[in-house]
């Protein structure tokens, strides 16, 4: 491996020594496995990435790959991302966790992310419930669902995250599957190589409190990949349409990819900072700014 | 199973040994890692049966690197692990917590059928004369895999009726 970025990765220069410690048969353990495959295809030395999560069953990605990472608090991980990648741009920044991490405790910080166009991607492993702290409705749990909080059935509609980050207008948004590996690998790759804010939802089946219809089987039985419907990814419109089907239907890859990316919130700042600098003193004189003459 | 950017026409027998190699690889980590979660969650039988299992796939796997090396030396690789997905290991889903021997034993089966499927799949697509009669011989080995877990699953003492779920609980208010 060379520090330049030129060799080429393998999946296992990701994989962290350490063990997960998920139930056997998360499905985070195939998204751990995507976003290897993801990275090694684009080639970025670990130490080239910065992976930040909140908290909760998924959020403990980081610490199973070998980028730098950043386990942080429960639903503070964009806020986090986004000041890495502006103390260093040149960083690759991935941001993950939960539905509950992202649309519940965290939901504030998303359409600000989307707003300032900030180069994250950001992955959420949506099981529709809160499964670190045992079972408890999440914000993207069916209407009517039963768990240890809601004992006659929840009576709030979930929310769809992909009709919210779309609405927001992120430039890049996308759904995955353990149910596809391949697609799910790719789509993660295509998400990092777009240039600005990248959303993917991924479904993530949690064995041990997820129901029954959200496993593997359950989801690939409703499963159908955007490309065999013919869906245009730069039609904006068509991708909200198909996006109400949250929660019926699982439609995998993209919805939308802005097909003329507008600068990032990098790419601004660094414009300002050019302007500003014509008129700026030079560093020994950074005094006078203080001295009355 | 899946496999991304492998053009079975044009495979050369070099890249499909390599491939072969690289499946039984994922193969053995696979079974480890589930041995791995295993121990974690105290379920001893299944944890051995699936070391059992790694040490079979790293078996397989050496016989055919000793193969590619008497015939290729060590000429670089230049298939890479990123081209195949749970060809012959067995799906992340299908590891549970406390799960039974004769569950852990009908996963690999699954696993094994699987890789039989795949070698059957890709037989149509192949050009070359040696290529094919390695995947044939891939594909017969597969059916011996299975008997092999057949045996074990033989082995075990009749079935208590219980299943892995009814050890379940229910959800509770907290
Ligand atoms: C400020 C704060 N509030 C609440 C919690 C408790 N808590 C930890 S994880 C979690 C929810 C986890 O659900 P999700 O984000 O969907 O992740 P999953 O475990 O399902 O992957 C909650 C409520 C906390 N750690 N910190
Ligand atoms: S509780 Fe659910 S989400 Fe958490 S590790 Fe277990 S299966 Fe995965
Ligand atoms: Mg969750």
């Amino acid at each position: 491996m060379s520090a330049t970025g030129t060799c080429e990765f393998q999946p296992k220069d990701y994989k962290s020594d350490l063990k997960p410690i998920w139930c056997p048969g998360c499905g985070d353990f195939s998204v751990v496995q995507g976003i290897y495959r993801a990275l090694a295809a684009i080639g970025r030395p670990p130490h080239e990435i910065a992976f930040v999560s909140g908290i909760g069953c998924s959020s403990r990605i980081p610490g199973y790959t070998t980028a730098y990472g950043f386990n942080s608090v429960h639903g503070r991980s964009l806020p986090i991302a986004q000041g890495i990648k502006l103390a260093n741009p040149d960083l690759l920044v991935l941001a993950a966790g939960g539905d509950g991490d992202g649309f519940s405790i965290g939901g504030g910080h998303i359409a600000h992310l989307i707003r300032r166009n900030m180069d994250i991607t950001y992955i959420v492993m949506d099981n529709q419930i809160y499964g670190l702290t045992k079972g408890q409705l999440s914000p993207t749990s069916q209407k009517g669902r039963v768990t240890c909080t809601s004992r006659y059935g929840s009576l709030e509609n979930p929310v769809n995250p992909l009709l919210y980050v779309l609405a927001y207008g992120a430039g890049f948004v996308a759904q995955a599957s353990p149910t596809d590996l391949v697609g799910m690998a790719a789509t993660i790759e295509e998400a990092i190589r777009y240039p600005g804010f990248a959303f993917v939802n991924i479904q993530s089946p949690c064995v041990t409190y997820g129901e029954e219809a959200q496993q593997i089987k359950g989801l690939k039985a409703i499963s159908e990949t955007l490309a065999s419907l013919g869906h245009n990814p730069a039609d904006r419109l068509a991708a909200m349409d198909l996006a109400q089907h949250y929660g019926e239907k699982l439609h995998l890859g993209v919805f939308y990819r802005n097909p003329e990316p507008p600068p990032t919130y990098g790419d601004l700042v660094k414009e300002r900072q050019t302007l500003l600098s014509k008129d700026a003193l030079p560093k020994e004189r950074i005094l006078d700014l203080f001295i009355k003459k | 199973m899946a496999t991304r950017g492998i053009d079975f026409a044009s495979l050369s027998l070099m890249d499909a040994l390599d491939l072969a190699i690289l499946v039984e690889e994922e193969a053995q980590e696979r079974y480890e890692e589930f041995a791995a979660q295993m121990d974690q969650h105290r379920t001893p039988d299944a944890a051995r049966f699936f070391r059992f299992m790694a040490e079979n796939e790293s078996k397989h796997g050496l016989e055919l690197s000793a193969r590619r090396a008497q015939r290729f030396s060590d000429a670089p690789r230049l298939v890479s692990r990123a081209m195949i997905f749970d060809i012959e290991a067995p799906d992340y889903d299908a590891a549970r917590a406390f799960m039974s021997p004769r569950r852990a034993m009908a996963a690999a089966l699954a696993s094994e059928v699987k890789a039989h499927a795949f070698f059957v799949a890709a037989l149509p697509a192949l050009k070359d004369a040696e290529v094919r009669s390695l995947f044939e011989e891939l594909r017969d080995e597969e059916i011996e895999h299975q008997d092999l877990v057949k045996a074990e699953l033989a082995k075990l003492p009749l079935d208590s009726g219980l299943s892995d779920e009814d050890f379940v609980d229910e959800p509770a208010p907290q």
